[in-house]
């Protein structure tokens, strides 16, 4: 009988999530692939260099993305839901976090957002819906761009999982979406992970 | 110039803390120099980010790494640091040290595991020699481990069963959970003796601890009831009312300082400011866990140790080994099962607490002409951390998904089955090929070179994994599970890991007398996982704290 299920755990009950590793040596390889360079993996017409690195259109871009990753519904939490956006700004400002990861996130953004003006001149975040998901179909052709969705999917996760503490998953609401039982106590904002 | 005092202990996890319990019980002074920081009861919670994924509990691997070397082609070894790989071989820096973080399953070795190379013979390629004590050397000290850190069981008759001098556990079997009894029935029709896993767990309060909560979320995460184990609750926090255990957080020992004649005289540390200290004693004890130790050992030459303490025979890391085996799975459908199956399926929190050893030494003339060394299958519930299965979700057919597709496989893979495991254990044979030394180019945080870590093991292991797989896959197929399959593979796991200054008769191939004191320097001793020449086919924990136990009454009788 073929496997179907995915074999999240590592063994011994240890518990590493192993999938992470997968998508930051993933990341890596690609990287030395490209010599070790953000701007040849990700490469950027001279116009968007020009313009690249403004915050406020990089979250405004990001929370567009997630909201097309992981879409609100009438009956189950999308991103906005889950305060993914927010989540996701708390993490890029953890100087714990590897810079790398940091800068992937962001270098990512200008890319989409070159890539989108090129084919639609407009940002990606003033696209339809369909033009959207055309764009990021796109994009997952390449093994830089789906694993930069990865990456935005992994802490999409972390939102929609993790203990409302962190500002994600806000009133439980991925927990009761898909019947998961926390473990009790809960963290405190005393004693919870601090990011640096 | 006067000690400050009688002995100074490195490392407070489980080969540290029976170390700091028995002496400070016995009245003498001792100091504790913990890398890590001191995080209490009500600092634990069931928190995924920072049990799981985040460096909360480990060092950030920027300050602090490894490099692993595995195999690369047939040519050589390729070592790659933990900081590009994100292989994080960290295990829990903190007062108790990975301890916290256990879960518990607690087997004693049995009396062949003291004497592999006379039971069983030679293997080729593999470092194979009897420990110079034997079992009945350590079965008091097992016997201790129950009542003073808590043992929790029920002795059952079994084939293998390793002898006792009591007649059952102090402390009776934590709550269990219903599939256990399913797991009973079915090992019962194929002929097998399923165990009662003994845990190191207390099921009511006792010794100032609290009883187990069943919160359902134990291994990776830090008991917020002292229910648990661990070296922090029920030895090094205990040995502070003494008022003779002077505990240091946040103190990392890079080196240690030897005379001519070759005795430790001062072990040098960082404190939080990283300001340099040091602090002198009449014993020094190493217990920083078996990567750490031999790497500390490295790092401390002196006039007599030129090569770095104990390693005048170049054996200081040598014949490193983990756990070798791996897990396999099989899924409860929930849709399959009567309504009141599926509401037991679901429970949530007692334990499954059932393994089989019938295979600890193996007679089975398919697999070997003779008795052959085997292991344990342990079962248990898959992890509760839901956020690697979502991850796991994100790919189909290694296509990334998203958005509603993603969704809507999200709720059904949540909802529909529970995922039953069982883990494997067997001798990771000791070979050339698996050991510890100090990495030419990459430091730590404080200028100390990195432990640089070969990882080859033995083809010999995987046969006896697969073997003991097998009979794991049958016991689910049995109790009629779905997508029923293993994974055996040559992968070591960092929080099983032993051996690196094996004690031995003979200092030309031994780092430590039988008493685990290093070979030349007559007031070191190491008392972690390190001493192991082979490491049985069990979880180490009991066998660390029985030993650093037997190490604590050697050292008594030294100070006088």
């Amino acid at each position: 009988m073929p496997v179907r299920k995915p074999t999240e755990e590592s063994g011994f009950n240890r518990f590493i999530d192993t999938w992470r590793q997968e998508t930051l040596s993933r990341r890596r390889f690609l990287l030395r692939m490209a010599g070790g360079s953000l701007a040849l993996l990700m490469p950027l017409s001279q116009s968007a260099q020009d313009e690249n690195g403004d915050p406020d259109r990089q979250w405004r871009v990001l929370g567009a993305v997630q909201n097309r990753l992981f879409p609100s519904e009438a009956n189950a939490p999308g991103a906005e839901e889950l305060n993914a956006l927010d989540y996701l700004k708390w993490v890029v400002a953890d100087r714990k976090l590897d810079a790398e990861d940091r800068r992937f996130i962001l270098r990512g953004v200008d890319w989409l957002e070159d890539l989108t003006r090129e084919v639609h001149a407009q940002s990606f975040s003033d696209l339809s819906i369909e033009q959207q998901d055309a764009i990021l179909r796109r994009i997952a052709r390449s093994d830089a761009g789906e694993n930069w969705l990865a990456t935005l999917l992994l802490y999409l996760f972390e939102a929609l999982l993790s203990d409302p503490v962190y500002g994600g998953n806000p009133h439980e609401v991925g927990w009761h979406w898909l019947g998961h039982r926390p473990g009790f106590p809960r963290p405190t904002a005393h004693n919870r992970y601090k990011a640096g | 110039m006067e000690n400050e005092f009688d002995v100074c202990v490195i490392g407070s996890g489980a080969g540290g803390g029976p170390v700091v319990w028995s002496l400070t019980q016995a009245g003498y002074s001792v100091v504790v120099l913990e890398k890590g920081p001191w995080f209490k009861q009500t600092d634990f919670s069931k928190d995924e980010l920072a049990c799981c994924r985040r460096s909360h509990y480990t060092p950030n691997l920027r300050d602090e790494q490894h490099v692993l070397e595995e195999r690369d082609g047939d040519q050589g070894w390729k070592g790659v640091p933990t900081a590009v790989s994100q292989r994080d071989f960290w295990n829990g820096n903190m007062v108790g040290g990975s301890s916290n973080l256990m879960s518990g399953y607690f087997h004693r070795l049995k009396p062949q595991d003291f004497r592999l190379l006379s039971e069983f013979g030679p293997i080729e390629g593999a470092n194979l020699v009897d420990w110079p004590i034997g079992y009945t050397d350590l079965e008091p000290y097992y016997t201790l481990v129950e009542r003073v850190v808590g043992v929790s069981g029920k002795v059952r008759p079994h084939p293998q069963a390793e002898p006792r001098s009591t007649p059952d556990f102090p402390y009776p079997p934590t709550a269990e959970h219903p599939i256990s009894a399913w797991i009973d029935q079915t090992c019962g029709k194929l002929g097998l003796h399923p165990l009662r896993v003994p845990r190191a767990i207390l099921p009511r309060p006792d010794m100032g601890r609290g009883a187990c909560s069943y919160s359902g979320y134990c291994g990776s995460y830090g008991c917020s009831t002292n229910a648990k184990g661990s070296s922090r609750a029920a030895l090094i926090e205990p040995s502070l009312i003494t008022g003779r255990c002077d505990l240091r957080p946040h103190a990392k020992v890079y080196r240690l300082r030897s005379d001519a004649k070759g005795r430790v005289v001062q072990a040098d540390y960082f404190d939080t400011q990283g300001m340099s200290r040091s602090v002198s004693a009449r014993i020094f004890v190493v217990a920083c866990q078996a990567i750490e130790s031999a790497r500390l050992l490295l790092a401390s030459p002196g006039t007599a140790h030129p090569d770095g303490l104990g390693n005048r025979h170049g054996q200081v890391g040598r014949n490193l080994v983990f756990s070798a085996g791996g897990s396999g799975s099989g899924y409860f459908t929930y849709a399959k099962l009567s309504p009141e199956k599926a509401a037991q399926v679901r429970v949530l929190g007692p334990f499954v607490n059932r393994a089989l050893q019938d295979w600890y030494t193996i007679e089975d003339p398919v697999f070997a002409k003779g008795p052959a060394k085997g292991g344990t299958v342990d079962f248990l519930f898959s992890h509760p951390n839901p956020i690697p299965l979502a991850n796991a979700l994100r790919w189909e057919k290694d296509k990334l998904i998203w958005g509603k597709p993603l969704k809507r496989k999200l709720e059904k893979w949540f909802s529909e089955d529970r995922k039953l495991l069982f883990e494997v254990f067997n001798d990771w044979l000791p070979t050339d090929d698996c050991f510890v030394g100090l990495d030419p180019n990459i430091n730590d945080k404080w200028g100390s070179p990195v432990a640089r870590v070969r990882l080859g093991a033995h083809p010999h292991d995987l046969k006896v994994g697969r073997y003991l797989a097998g009979q794991g896959e049958k016991v689910l197929r049995a109790m009629g599970l779905d997508w029923v399959s293993s994974s055996v593979n040559a992968s070591p796991p960092p929080n099983l890991v032993a051996g690196g200054c094996r004690f031995g008769n003979d200092p030309k191939d031994s780092v430590l007398d039988p008493d685990c004191r290093v070979w030349g320097a007559d007031n070191l001793f190491v008392s972690d996982a390190s001493f192991m020449p082979t490491g049985g086919s069990v979880p180490y924990t009991w066998t660390i704290y029985a030993n650093a136990f037997r190490v604590a009454d050697k050292i008594k009788r030294q100070l006088g």
